[in-house]
């Protein structure tokens, strides 16, 4: 017991330390740009801030007339403390709530795409493996392939051109609808759902082939093991073989692919977002970007950074119970 | 009129390649009467355990069953439909495999691997599978405390036991075991072995059993099946076989091995006639220790497995570290070959202390002194290079010959180790050489650099039993013939008897006794070196069923 | 005598890959666009001239209509290939390159060196690739070289740890061991014993990695944060998409260059199927054999019984 938990922390520092890496990254671009922010700031703001704001902006951004170490121990402050400043493009809103409501859009369109690609591609994989050679067998990697290999945002494109504004079946944007009220209201759940078809769709038709190609080929390897046989030769069911002790065993390495697609779907959604203009963290990150709104830039990518890192970890905790081995 | 209880007809068997399909097994037959002991030998290759998982229908793809008949009962299982493969296998006929880390399944608990069988075979309730799981338990000697372990949790002995018990849940007449102890240390298989016998003693099942080691068989079968290169050459009854048997294929097998017991027979390698050895010790091994990091930062978890071991080796001389798995011999052999850093100790080679004097990597001039021969001839080689490459290549690093007689020294040292003629030799590739023939130019590389001592770890043992002798046989020529020493490294006493001039014997990283060989095997003074020798010994197996048969008579 | 060797491994491996049908066809399909790219702008019309009618459909003129800027979209097509398929290889080349270097280094001497590599390696692999992608890209001065650098920063620690992780695999191996008790040099075990067992995995990497390459750049110009000034596929989308292709229902604007950067992905997918049946000659015993079931049946761990077959 004691070793799972030593291990569980042993990650935890890791992933600490690669915070740590991030954050320390995050501080220094600005400061690497050539030129100087400030001056940047100024320029870009000239006129429109006051000289209040224009400090509490320098100060949030560390931008002080310390030292560099001493502004970069004031940034560190600032985000453990949970302050990550004023945002410019949304002014006067700090960006801690800009980044909570978008945060919640990501994890409910990307997520949920994320859990249902991986289940049906998972699933896929798993028959595809076992009937190898079959139709399914053949039709499907070459098919699913294809379909990971256009950019994802094109065929978002394509989705929203023919059920958008084609057949008109679908919304063309945001997340729900100008006749709903926000809430846990049914209303506005069904609403939420219906926008979020056509961008879901898309992310996971992409990303299907992707889960079904590596389930399968860590099935096939799986499936050439000695307790495969063993368990034929038991005369279990096949059922049984497929899923308690091929699946079961295939579906581990799979698991850490998971967590790290975690990571890319924290982040990476941004190019269907775009698309349909879906209030997510990847389109406020864009427009941080065009508004060069460096504290909101800034908040983004830490909180990015963290819940990967944090989604990282869930998932060890998760290989944990999945793999006794890994327990001794 | 002796009940048949399964009967093979001209069994053949065919793997199916990119190119033309392959024959595995070639019309093979013979019967297998109810409650006997049956076994089947034949080296890797020779198709046994091809013939065993045919049995089952167990066989992965790309194989196919291209011909014959398996009657159990008098139905074929080869015509049978699949349902009736899938009923009869386990309640039938059960298998205990080679590896059991292997067959069980690493994520689910031991408990759950038996009551599959007892759910789908026969629909048992939890509570009566319970109730069998610990019946079982008791046969194979396991606590029932082990029943929601893990596989990798269990140590060799106890999973194959688990593997067996699985194999007798349904209590099936015939039971096939697939070289089940052959990953094992010599201890623990008879132990396994009479745990088997006693168990068919008890319950009467009827055995198939495989593997290379004809002597093992001739102990406990009733009657031996020989198998080479897909055909079976040889049917009889164990007696008449042990007494010589009809084929040269099988003369060949009995012949092959030595024994720890009895007189040293004069035709087996030989003692070299007028051989000295030299005086002074060729190189000096001090308190020699190895520890190995196992995990954790704050409190590690060490595995000592070199513990405070001492010896010489003089010039020309054989000497032989034996030991089971576990012991220290193979983490030895790499500190000698300075593969891995010693934790502490003191080599002395020609007067050098070496630990002094180039402490953090081996010189050139070491490791042409010092060279070693590996146990995997398959690996030991690399695949993408000649033979030619793979001798050139130390050489040409040691500047030892001049370019333009670089070609001649290497076919002469081909013909050395009997790979004649050399030219032919030295352009091919691994893969195009047999087991044998890839461990002569493994040993061919190491004597390329003219060394003093060569340290083989266990060249035999992955290698088939007719040619073991051969390969010994060149390693006690060249001793003579290059006045080269050798430390042979091995778990097999009885080679190691008629190789080496002295052994040491190893148990869990000490030394627990050493000596000139026929004395030591003649006289062995330690409990654990008896324990080895008697285990290694013909007869052992009889003798101790003898003594329970008594045993159980008196009661 | 080195040449019989040298010879025989990379004509062995290439001989494998050349008759394996996945890898030919998708090697066609990749080398038609890159002649295509090389070739084609001499035939077509300047992507950059303003030739006619914005945004009118396929006619005989334009072939696949025109942009919203009244540019000829065949010709954009064409010159898109270009630079993107060139930076999509150099891209992937550096990737593997610089995985390579890593990795190996990290698997083969292990220890402490390892340790740090490993821990570089983890932590550039868990840092979420595209909004560094997007920051960077937004810092930095567009154009190729931003691009580049950018994909390649990214992008180069997943090759890295499978690198390592087969260098380790082979580390241990006895033949090493044997070059390391003959006296070899480590850069020479490297170089002549384990980098011509690693042909497979550096070839598979190397498409690998231009895959992401290819789909990442169009990703990030897309955004436009690459030269939106320059003809590329990805800049053939910011302005499709500037030019509100959608909503005047242009679809010739974007579906050309959509359809060929999924052809070229998918060509080179289909490379790397064939790659691995090469390495695994298994896989193509198992389909011979899969042809001799009678029909319908799958193998369901019940050895076929076939007797008679050709």
């Amino acid at each position: 017991m004691s070793k799972s938990i030593n291990y569980l922390l042993r990650r935890l520092g890791f992933y600490a330390i690669a915070a740590w890496a991030a954050l320390t990254l995050n501080f220094f671009i600005p400061r690497m740009m050539p030129g100087d922010p400030a001056a940047i700031i100024f320029a870009r703001f000239r006129g429109k801030l006051k000289p209040e704001a224009m400090n509490a902006l320098r100060e949030t951004f560390g931008l002080t007339d310390e030292p560099l170490l001493g502004q970069y121990f004031t940034y560190l402050k600032n985000l453990l403390t949970g302050d990550l400043g004023i945002s410019i493009a949304y002014f006067p809103q700090p960006v801690t709530d800009i980044i909570s409501t978008a945060l919640l859009w990501t994890i409910f369109l990307a997520g949920i795409s994320l859990i249902i690609s991986f289940s049906i591609g998972t699933l896929l994989g798993t028959l595809a493996a076992w009937k190898r050679g079959s139709k399914l067998d053949s039709i499907l990697p070459p098919a699913l392939a294809l379909f990971g290999a256009f950019p994802y945002f094109w065929l978002a494109m394509v989705a929203l051109f023919i059920f958008g504004f084609g057949l008109g079946w679908f919304p063309l944007r945001h997340a729900y609808g100008e006749h709903v009220t926000p809430g846990l209201n049914f209303p506005f759940i069904i609403d939420a759902i219906y926008h979020a078809i056509l961008p879901a769709s898309t992310m996971i038709l992409v990303s299907l082939g992707g889960w079904m190609l590596s389930m399968r080929n860590t099935m096939i390897t799986t499936l050439g093991a000695d307790y495969i046989t063993f368990a034929h030769a038991k005369g279990l069911p096949s059922r049984m073989i497929m899923l308690k002790f091929a699946a079961r065993n295939a579906i581990l390495p799979n698991f850490t692919g998971f967590g790290m697609a975690i990571g890319f779907v924290l982040s990476g959604a941004l190019l269907t977002e775009i698309i349909f203009s879906y209030p997510g963290q990847g389109y406020l990150l864009l427009e941080a970007v065009r508004a060069q709104d460096f504290p909101l830039m800034q908040g983004l990518f830490m909180t990015i950074t963290l819940a990967v890192l944090g989604a990282n970890w869930l998932v060890d905790i998760a290989i944990l119970f999945l793999d006794p081995r890994t327990r001794r | 009129m002796t009940d048949i209880l399964l009967s093979i007809r001209n069994l053949d068997v065919e793997y199916i390649t990119p190119g033309d399909p392959v024959c595995a097994v070639k019309n093979v037959s013979f019967d297998i009467a109810r409650g006997e002991i049956f076994g089947l030998v034949g080296e890797s290759g020779s198709g046994k355990s091809t013939v065993v998982q045919a049995i089952l229908r167990t066989l992965p793809p790309p194989a196919i069953i291209t011909g014959g008949e398996i009657l159990l009962n008098g139905k074929d299982i080869l015509s049978m439909s699949d349902r009736e493969v899938k009923k009869f296998r386990w309640q039938e006929i059960s298998i205990v495999m080679q590896s059991a880390m292997n067959a069980l399944n690493p994520v689910i608990p031991i408990r759950k691997q038996i009551s599959d069988v007892l759910y789908t075979h026969k629909g048992y309730s939890r509570e009566k599978a319970h109730q069998r799981i610990k019946e079982l338990f008791d046969l194979v000697d396991i606590r029932y405390d082990r029943m929601d372990s893990y596989p990798h949790e269990l140590s060799g002995g106890m999973r194959q036991r688990i593997v067996l018990a699985i194999a007798l849940a349904l209590m099936p007449p015939l039971i096939i075991m697939d070289e089940p102890t052959t990953a094992l240390d010599v201890i623990v298989e008879r132990e396994i072995l009479f745990k088997v016998l006693e168990l068919r003693k008890e319950l009467g099942f009827t055995i198939l059993f495989i593997t290379h080691d004809l002597n093992l068989l001739l102990e406990f079968t009733d009657r031996v099946g020989v198998m080479l290169k897909g055909e079976l050459v040889e049917s009889d009854e164990a007696i008449r076989i042990n007494s010589g048997g009809q084929h040269p294929y099988t003369k060949k097998l009995i012949g092959a091995l030595p024994s720890a017991a009895g007189p040293r027979r004069k035709d087996l390698l030989p003692r070299p006639e007028q051989f000295k050895i030299g005086e002074k010790p060729l190189i000096e091994i001090h308190n020699l220790n190895k520890k190995f990091h196992l995990s954790g930062f704050i409190r590690p978890k060490m595995l000592h497995a070199v513990k405070d071991v001492s010896f010489n080796i003089y010039p020309g001389e054989i000497v032989s570290l034996v030991g089971e798995s576990g012991s220290g011999k193979s983490t030895i052999a790499r500190l000698i070959a300075r593969l891995i850093p010693p934790t502490s100790g003191t080599i002395i080679l020609d007067g050098i202390d070496i630990f002094k004097s180039e402490p953090r990597s081996a010189s050139l001039n070491y490791r042409r002194k010092v060279q070693m021969v590996f146990q995997d001839p398959f690996g030991s080689l690399n695949s993408v290079h000649t033979v030619f490459h793979h001798l050139a290549r130390p050489i040409i690093r040691h500047r030892l010959i001049p370019q333009a007689e670089l070609y001649k020294y290497i076919i002469d040292m081909l013909e050395t180790v009997g790979l004649s003629p050399g030219s032919l030799f030295a352009d091919k590739f691994p893969h195009e050489m047999s087991g044998g023939e890839r461990q002569r130019v493994a040993i061919a590389r190491a004597l390329s650099l003219q060394p003093e001592l060569i340290v083989a770890d266990e060249p035999t043992s992955m290698l088939d039993v007719s040619i073991r002798m051969d390969i010994l046989q060149i390693l006690a020529d060249l001793r003579v013939e290059k006045n080269v020493a050798v430390l042979f490294i091995t778990h097999d006493l009885a080679s190691a008897r008629y190789l080496a001039d002295r052994i040491i014997v190893l148990k869990n990283g000490s030394q627990v006794e050493h000596g000139n060989s026929e004395e030591l095997i003649q006289s062995p003074q330690h409990t654990y070196t008896k324990q080895l020798i008697a285990a290694a010994s013909p007869g052992w197996l009889k003798k101790n069923l003898l003594k329970t048969n008594e045993n159980r008579d008196s009661k | 005598m080195s040449t019989r060797l040298n010879d025989s491994i990379l004509i062995r491996w290439l001989r494998g890959i050349l008759t394996n049908k996945k890898a030919l066809a998708g090697s066609f399909l990749v080398l038609s666009f890159i002649f295509i790219a090389f070739v084609g702008p001499f035939f077509t019309y300047d992507p950059n001239a303003f030739l006619d009618t914005p945004l009118s459909p396929p006619t005989f003129t334009h072939w696949f209509g025109t942009t919203g800027q009244g540019q000829d979209v065949l010709a954009q097509t064409i010159s898109g290939a270009r630079q993107t398929l060139l930076i999509g290889f150099c891209t992937g080349f550096f990737v593997v390159v610089i995985g390579a270097l890593i990795g190996g280094i990290s698997g083969y001497y292990g220890g402490r060196v390892d340790d740090v590599l490993s821990m570089v390696i983890n932590v550039f692999l868990v840092m979420p690739g595209l909004p560094l992608m997007v920051i960077l890209a937004s810092w930095l001065p567009p154009g190729p070289l931003t691009l580049m650098g950018v994909l390649v920063l990214t992008g180069w620690a997943w090759n890295a740890r499978v690198i390592r992780s087969q260098m380790m695999a082979l580390r241990g191996r006895d033949f090493v061991s044997a070059a390391i008790v003959s006296g070899e040099r480590n850069i020479r075990i490297i170089v002549i014993e384990i980098m011509p067992r690693m042909l497979s995995l550096l070839a598979s990497s190397f498409i690998g990695a231009s895959i992401y390459a290819i789909g990442a750049q169009v990703g990030l110009e897309f955004l436009g944060l690459g030269d939106v000034s320059t003809v590329t596929w990805g800049t053939n989308l910011y302005w499709a998409s500037n030019d509100l292709a959608l909503l005047t229902g242009s679809w010739w604007t974007f579906v050309p260059t959509g359809l060929s950067i999924a052809f070229v992905s998918f060509g080179l997918t289909m490379i790397n199927f064939g790659i691995d049946e090469v390495t695994n000659p298994r896989l193509i015993s198992e389909r011979n054999w899969r042809k001799l079931l009678p029909k319908g049946k799958m193998n369901d761990g019940i050895t076929p019984v076939v007797i008679n077959h050709d």
